[in-house]
């Protein structure tokens, strides 16, 4: 999936993927797409929780063996 | 849609130390205006001294659990209540057990607000979820 910007957080647990991810949006513009990289099973559940309370769009995930990749779009 | 969280914090351990501000961050994170109020034994919590320790016989092992915490990106005491302040967490302290616990205004970390029970009940009943941590 296109992308313009990668946040990794493989090996990090809920709640600092969130955290991160929060912080990583705030130096996108409008209609850029993130990609994240999560292998906490938490995030499964938590990213598109994060996306339908901020308005973030999530527009992709994608599951390789105990690795997600979330495709977010900034609003 | 922006969110308003309440959290009362009334024991000063570890695991209760930890699990309001995860809690908090995830909140901020996701847009939330957090308020967290410290009392009885949580008032140390927001102190320049705190260190908060497993209870009871499990203290022993507070080092080995930080240990873990920090393999998955979760930081020392001290520095997730940075991260909630960074991230606008705002801490309370309860007025009268500062009192009790022995905890004085100077004590307290920058930032700290100290507050009795009706302004936190007016924070409370205008928010839309409270945790009680005790």
């Amino acid at each position: 999936m296109q992308k313009d910007a990668t946040l990794d957080a493989k090996g990090l647990m809920c709640p600092m993927p969130i955290v991160q991810l929060a912080k990583k949006v705030k130096e996108l513009k409008s209609g850029q797409v993130l990609e994240l990289l999560a292998d906490d099973v938490g995030a499964k559940e938590d990213v598109p929780a994060w996306c339908s309370r901020t308005g973030h769009q999530l527009v992709g995930v994608e599951e390789e063996g105990k690795l997600f990749k979330f495709y977010i779009k900034i609003k | 849609m922006a969110k308003k969280v309440c959290m009362v914090v009334s024991e000063g351990t570890f695991d209760k130390a930890y699990m309001p501000l995860i809690m908090a961050n995830t909140a901020a994170a996701m847009g939330d205006e957090v308020h967290i109020f410290y009392t009885f034994f949580g008032t140390k919590l927001v102190t320049k001294k705190a260190n908060p320790k497993l209870p009871g016989m499990f203290r022993l092992f507070t080092g080995m659990f930080q240990k873990k915490m920090k393999a998955v990106g979760i930081g020392n005491y001290m520095e997730t209540v940075q991260q909630a302040r960074d991230l606008g967490v705002n801490f309370y302290a309860c007025t009268t057990t500062m009192g009790l616990m022995g905890v004085k205004e100077s004590d307290l970390l920058p930032g700290v607000k100290i507050l009795g029970a009706a302004s936190f009940l007016k924070l409370a009943t205008e928010s839309d979820t409270t945790l009680f941590i005790g």
